[in-house]
């Protein structure tokens, strides 16, 4: 399953603390995210990716002590339904 | 803003800076598979969800009437190779959300569903059909 999500420029975050309020503008949608979501959103701006890719991106800038392609799969699935990702 | 919209290489390029100007490597937390990290914000809409359902996306926007539609969902020149041709009618909310889904509504072509999908996503504010979009996209409907 691979993923892609709009370009960051769609999006307005303000970081409030440990989490993120993210504005979609092509939604109008105001969301709440927790890590890792944000970073996931900002791993897809290099292009869509599956969950295995999404892993070595995120590796690239973060010690991901508890990483499995599961969870990632996981946490993209809730920004699917969010609207703030798509199936590519 | 609007210009930047395009070029997604660019935001690419933006974030990845953003990330490394925080000069430290941080631990990140991928979480259990059944835990939750995104909490939508739902307006309270004066609108039904049969309204919803039944309001219209032109394809183009009429302001871009004859335009062709490309497999990216951007209106290019009537004829242009590999684009296809503008909707024969307003898709109703429904019905977009059904080509959203990968079924393809009877009375539009096929071929063209993706072509139609991109053009829906790319919708923005100002757009005819954008407030119907963006409807579609509440959680629940």
């Amino acid at each position: 399953m691979r993923y892609a999500a709009d370009p960051q420029a769609m999006r307005l975050a303000v970081a409030l603390d440990e989490l993120v309020a993210l504005y979609h503008r092509p939604s109008g949608v105001t969301h709440l995210l927790a890590p890792p979501a944000p970073e996931l959103l900002d791993a897809l701006a290099e292009g869509p990716a599956d969950s295995a890719e999404l892993l070595v991106r995120l590796s690239r800038l973060y010690d991901l002590p508890d990483a499995a392609a599961g969870a990632i799969a996981a946490r993209m699935e809730e920004l699917v339904l969010a609207g703030l990702a798509w199936r590519a | 803003m609007a210009e930047d919209c395009d070029k997604p290489e660019k935001s690419a390029e933006i974030s990845n800076d953003r990330l490394a100007s925080a000069g430290r490597r941080g631990v990140l937390m991928l979480g259990a598979v059944a835990a939750t990290s995104v909490v939508t914000i739902r307006p309270a809409l004066a609108s039904t969800a049969a309204s919803v359902l039944n309001c219209k996306i032109p394809i183009p926007d009429p302001s871009h009437s004859g335009k062709y539609i490309a497999q990216d969902g951007k209106l290019v020149a009537p004829g242009t190779a590999g684009a296809v041709q503008p909707a024969p009618r307003p898709l109703t909310g429904d019905e977009a959300k059904k080509m959203i889904n990968g079924m393809s509504p009877p009375g539009f072509d096929p071929n063209a569903r993706q072509a139609y999908v991109n053009y829906i996503r790319r919708l923005q504010h100002g757009t005819s059909g954008f407030t119907c979009y963006a409807s579609l996209q509440m959680p629940g409907r």
